[in-house]
């Protein structure tokens, strides 16, 4: 009797794990086709590029066929030498692409946040405005941007438009701005040029900013739905104006999402084919013996935007205010 | 004013009461005779004219290659046409559907893309669901790990990425770490590496990974979208003596079609206009005709005169209508998914 007890109590014990532990297995099932993708393809993408750029290559061509088709020599530092102090374009490129992207990401959430508070009240043909927005989002990647990119058939529109053909190749809205002369006309507020300049520039690349702020509209919008409409309620009964309840009430709740867009700007312009370094590295690529100078370039760039990430996201959660909701 | 309302008729389950109602003149004065009302209306139309612009801002790279594409060469050098062709011809669309293999280019891309659309979609919401609702150790660094693929640009893994593919072989990694030549499994076992560009199989592994292109956004969207989902739900189920995996079957899937769908569509015509990887991979393979293939002038087409530049590039502009036009489509009848799948995935919180 004793012993078939203990005898089938061990087997019991050992299936009884707690239910927490039962989970984390399962939750380990759940993920592992990424963890696994990630170790056994990702990493040694990662580590080969890293690889890369402290190496020097050169392709054996091996009339057999089969593999040994490159030949590796550790160089050192050679390659990133090479980029920052031989490379005529490289840091020159890098500055002027991160003082872009200081400048655009602002315009870019201040925009969608803009259009974001625009959509979220109610408004004829609002779903048609969502889906017209939303266009850039699908159709405006991958092929489309780089057919885009070689493209001289707008300037040819906007000219024929205007019924002279300058050959400037401004784009409508660059035209537009410059009928009216926004810097003229706010040179005389006391505002500084710098203010001025930069609006004067953001609104000329309008449609840069439109075509790239489809996404960071469409979190603003699930966040604005997420406020509870009793807070307005409230605020319009203590009798807050519409201005004063969008600076208290709308501000602070959706200042999570101004976060999260501020992050995914800055990843998506500096990840971006037009993005000027990006170019840059890719005509290093293509040149004879460029593709480590490329991989060296690149990591460079990837530590000053992750550095970057780090610098706005820190000063940001400072000033995040997050609502308690337990 | 004597407003006690006064019943007129009543029956079972109906009633009619009478109020003594304000006179028209006063209802009016105190609908129209206010500044609120005005400001709204101002308001209103501000709204409506932004939105309108900057919708025109979006549709108007469409118009002009829409018009474009149904001009003939004589259009190009006539000063006098804007919009819309003096010699409207069906040429550009002709030649490109018949001299660019459009048709090859669009099956095998079909077929491309519902592949690892359906992959990453199915992927991603295992992982999104793993990450959202197991407390386990680790979880945090598998997140991290997750928006590492995100950050990290595609130009920094071009070359190693394109290497890994040419001489696949599994567990690489071991080998990497130093520099002596360690040789992957597949190597040892065959004496050679397998060759995988030129096929689909390299967005197939990358797929079913959930490392393409954009993946980690999608597997944050759904861990968000599980986030909000009650954990009630999943409980009663536990109590009813349901598994986690038929749980998730059963329960969650069927919760989260909105969410997939949105993630499919996206998946979809991210990888329909994709050219990042169709060239990094297939590009060796030449009779494996897709998408970015097409995008060429038609022979038919070439022609030598002062408006060549803006014709080639009008037409290259055409392949680009006649790429998304299936995208069209779809967006148009399932835009509302999209919309409402995005606002549902509660990124907030």
């Amino acid at each position: 009797m004793n012993n078939t007890k203990v005898a089938s109590s061990a087997p019991k014990r050992r299936r009884a794990a707690s239910l927490d532990k039962r989970k984390a297995k399962a939750g380990w099932v759940f993920v592992a086709p990424f963890v696994i993708g990630f170790i056994l393809i990702y990493l040694p993408i990662i580590v080969d590029s890293i690889k890369f750029s402290f190496c020097e290559i050169q392709t054996i061509i091996n009339p057999m066929g089969g593999s040994g088709g490159y030949s590796l020599t550790f160089v050192g530092l050679e390659n990133y030498k090479a980029a920052l102090f031989e490379d005529a374009d490289y840091v020159k490129t890098l500055i002027s692409g991160i003082q872009q992207l200081i400048l655009e990401v602002p315009s870019i959430i201040i925009f969608s946040l803009f259009i974001a508070v625009l959509l979220n009240d109610k408004i004829a043909g609002r779903a048609a405005f969502r889906a017209i927005l939303f266009v850039p989002v699908i159709l405006s990647t991958g092929l489309i941007e780089s057919i885009d990119a070689s493209n001289n058939l707008m300037e040819f529109m906007d000219a024929s438009e205007g019924g002279i053909n300058d050959g400037t190749g401004q784009s409508t809205a660059a035209q537009l701005s410059a009928a009216i002369d926004l810097e003229a006309l706010f040179a005389n507020m006391k505002i500084g040029t710098e203010l001025v300049q930069y609006v004067a520039s953001a609104v000329d690349s309008i449609s840069d900013i439109v075509s790239r702020s489809g996404v960071q509209i469409l979190i603003f919008l699930a966040g604005l739905q997420s406020i509870s409409p009793a807070i307005y309620e409230s605020c319009r009964m203590d009798g807050a104006t519409t201005w004063e309840t969008f600076w208290k009430i709308t501000f602070p709740m959706i200042s999570p999402m101004i976060l999260v867009n501020a992050v995914y700007t800055i990843i998506d312009a500096f990840t971006s084919e037009s993005n000027q370094v990006m170019q840059l590295i890719d005509s290093v690529y293509g040149q004879p013996g460029g593709n480590v100078l490329s991989a060296a370039m690149s990591w460079m760039y990837f530590l000053v935007v992750i550095l970057i990430l780090a610098a706005v996201s820190g000063i940001m959660s400072a000033f995040v205010f997050y609502q308690r909701r337990d | 004013m004597n407003s006690q309302p006064t019943i007129k008729k009543e029956t079972k389950n109906k009633i009619r009461v009478e109020f003594d109602r304000t006179p028209l003149k006063d209802r009016l004065k105190a609908k129209f005779g206010n500044m609120s009302f005005y400001t709204d209306i101002v308001w209103y139309l501000f709204r409506f004219i932004i939105l309108l612009g900057v919708s025109y801002i979006v549709l108007y790279p469409f118009f002009t290659k829409i018009a474009a594409s149904f001009m003939s060469p004589d259009d190009f050098i006539d000063v006098t046409v804007m919009l819309i062709p003096k010699y409207p011809s069906l040429d550009q669309y002709k030649y490109i559907f018949l001299e660019n293999e459009y048709v090859k280019a669009f099956f095998n891309t079909l077929s491309l893309s519902l592949i690892s659309a359906i992959l990453q979609t199915f992927v991603s919401c295992l992982v999104g669901y793993g990450l959202a609702k197991f407390k386990f150790k680790g979880n945090a660094l598998v997140m991290g790990a997750v928006i590492l693929t995100m950050v990290v640009p595609h130009g920094t893994v071009y070359l190693s990425m394109f290497m890994e593919f040419r001489y696949f072989d599994l567990f690489k990694l071991f080998g990497l770490l130093d520099f002596a030549g360690y040789e992957g499994i597949i190597k040892a076992l065959t004496g050679n590496t397998i060759q995988l560009t030129g096929t689909f199989w390299p967005m197939v592994i990358l797929s079913i990974t959930g490392l393409a292109f954009k993946n980690g956004l999608y597997v944050f969207m759904m861990r968000q979208f599980f986030r909000g989902v009650p954990d009630e739900l999943e409980e009663s189920a536990y109590i009813d003596g349901s598994g986690t995996f038929r749980t998730f079957l059963q329960i969650i899937i069927p919760l989260s079609v909105p969410m997939m769908i949105t993630i499919f569509l996206f998946a979809f015509s991210w990888q329909w206009t994709d050219d990042f990887y169709t060239e990094m991979f297939m590009s060796s393979n030449r009779s494996l005709v897709l998408m970015p293939d097409i995008v060429a002038v038609p022979k038919s087409l070439e022609t030598s005169y002062a408006g060549t530049e803006l014709y080639n590039s009008a037409i290259n502009n055409t392949c680009g209508l006649m790429i998304i036009m299936p995208l069209v489509i779809m967006y148009l009848f399932c835009q509302r998914y999209l919309v409402q799948g995005i606002e549902r995935s509660g990124i907030v919180g």
